[in-house]
């Protein structure tokens, strides 16, 4: 009889940690416009209350994506072997491999998530 | 030899057309107001800068096959392509949106004193100026006229369809949505005449939808105000006066205003300084005679799917008249 799996979803397997970040950048991106919109309608007016909120969904985002761009960094393991071939067919090259394509996934929403808050801060206006 | 002399043509007449779209009454590149200006000094900069990348790029290409082809190690090539290729165009489309972006408001100031309230319609534009301090509108059509050296307040509006406002050399462009208010204000520099046009498609006609704008010194423009808030020029001689008549006579009042005659309809464009506009029948035709003989004959010859209906069962010297007492309404 095999080995009980010490996880449900060992981290070889695992492809939603490689897509949190992008997740993450997704809500804010939807957080930050749905508020934006509303406040725009509904209160309009006073932007910098605005943009402090913003300013929070921003940082609350990037601590989680520098959060898991660090998780995906020791799961991409490079500093062991300086290892950036993934193509072989053990489970070490898939966790790399998914770990590698997280890090990058994470590096990217980080600075979309800039960019996605950059017009809180330097339009100034609902008009 | 005959390739050459066809070669020589296509190149003399690009370049034409190049230059030409750099100049005129209607190019953002030739800026007559402040916030055109700051569109064609963006424009500038980010042509210079994709012209600097583009020698870069290739001159780097050039170097590494034809002028010094060496195996790079695969830690250098990978090095490259990560400053080059990731670092380096992020920093550069970071560092331009936060310089688009901070623009942006500048480009929405509010405006002092004038509003103008213009609402496309199909397929004219119809223009309402408030001075501070109105309670109606004086009511004109088919041409802006600000004045240099303040910023207006544009209030833009739209019946039925969709239609966009632009006048490049003043300013960008900003979509007029029937059932809202959108807005946009306009500091002109320079006295001019300039032309603008419906930047989104809507309907027969969309291609023929344009305006005539002016700038004038705020002295020139408080006294072109005062005369187009006045009534209308009263017909001089006997063919204006016919023209007149026969305008009255067929009902053109109940669609078209002249102001100082029982002419008071509002559903086409107001008529009162008609003659005084740069174009006829937004911004389609000259401001003749002949050209107003066509255009009441058969309007839609000219614009298709234009409402106004065609008055060509009217006898070619009532037309001549009514085309006359119009071009004497300065």
């Amino acid at each position: 009889m095999p080995a009980r799996p010490v996880r449900d979803l060992p981290r070889h397997r695992n492809l939603f940690r490689m897509i949190f970040a992008p997740t993450v950048w997704a809500v804010h991106f939807l957080l930050a416009y749905a508020t934006t919109a509303i406040w725009c309608a509904k209160v309009g007016g006073d932007v910098a209350r605005l943009a402090w909120i913003v300013t929070g969904y921003t940082v609350l985002a990037e601590a989680l994506i520098v959060w898991f761009a660090v998780a995906m960094w020791r799961q991409w393991d490079y500093m062991d072997d300086f290892d950036y071939v993934h193509d072989g067919d053990t489970d070490e090259d898939r966790r790399e491999f998914l770990g590698h394509a997280g890090f990058m996934l994470a590096c990217l929403s980080f600075v979309a998530v800039i960019f996605t808050a950059l017009p809180a801060w330097l339009i100034g206006t609902c008009a | 030899m005959r390739g050459a002399t066809v070669g020589h043509v296509a190149a003399v007449l690009a370049g034409a057309g190049l230059a030409a779209s750099c100049g005129g009454p209607q190019s953002a590149l030739a800026p007559a107001g402040s916030d055109a200006a700051t569109l064609s000094h963006l424009f500038y900069v980010l042509l210079a800068g994709a012209v600097v990348l583009w020698l870069a790029m290739n001159g780097l290409m050039l170097w590494v096959w034809r002028i010094d082809p060496r195996p790079m190690s695969p830690k250098r090539a990978r090095l490259l392509i990560f400053a080059g290729g990731i670092v380096f165009p992020t920093c550069v489309l970071s560092a331009l949106l936060v310089w688009g972006l901070s623009i942006m408001p500048d480009q929405r100031a509010p405006g002092e004193g004038l509003r103008v309230e213009v609402t496309g319609e199909q397929w004219w534009f119809r223009v309402h100026y408030w001075p501070e301090g109105a309670t109606e509108p004086i009511r004109s059509a088919n041409e802006i006229v600000l004045p240099v050296g303040a910023r207006s307040e544009i209030t833009l509006k739209a019946d039925q369809v969709i239609h966009s406002f632009w006048l490049p050399s003043l300013a960008g462009k900003t979509d007029m949505i029937p059932g809202r208010v959108t807005r946009m204000s306009m500091e002109p520099t320079e006295p001019g005449e300039f032309r603008g046009q419906c930047a989104e498609f809507c309907g027969d006609s969309h291609a023929w939808m344009a305006f005539t704008a002016k700038t004038m010194t705020p002295e020139a423009f408080d006294a072109w105000l005062a005369a187009e808030a006045g009534p209308a020029a009263p017909p001089e001689g006997e063919l204006a006066e016919a023209g007149r008549q026969a305008f009255l006579a067929q009902g053109c009042g109940g669609c078209h205003a002249i102001r100082g005659t029982p002419a008071r309809g509002r559903v086409g464009p107001d008529l009162t300084h008609l003659a005084s506009r740069l174009s006829l029948a937004a911004g389609a035709l000259p401001m003749t005679e002949a050209a107003l003989a066509r255009w009441i004959a058969n309007p839609a010859a000219v614009k298709p799917g234009a409402k106004m209906p065609a008055y060509d069962h009217l006898a070619p010297d009532t037309i001549r008249a009514m085309a006359a007492y119009l071009k004497g309404l300065e």
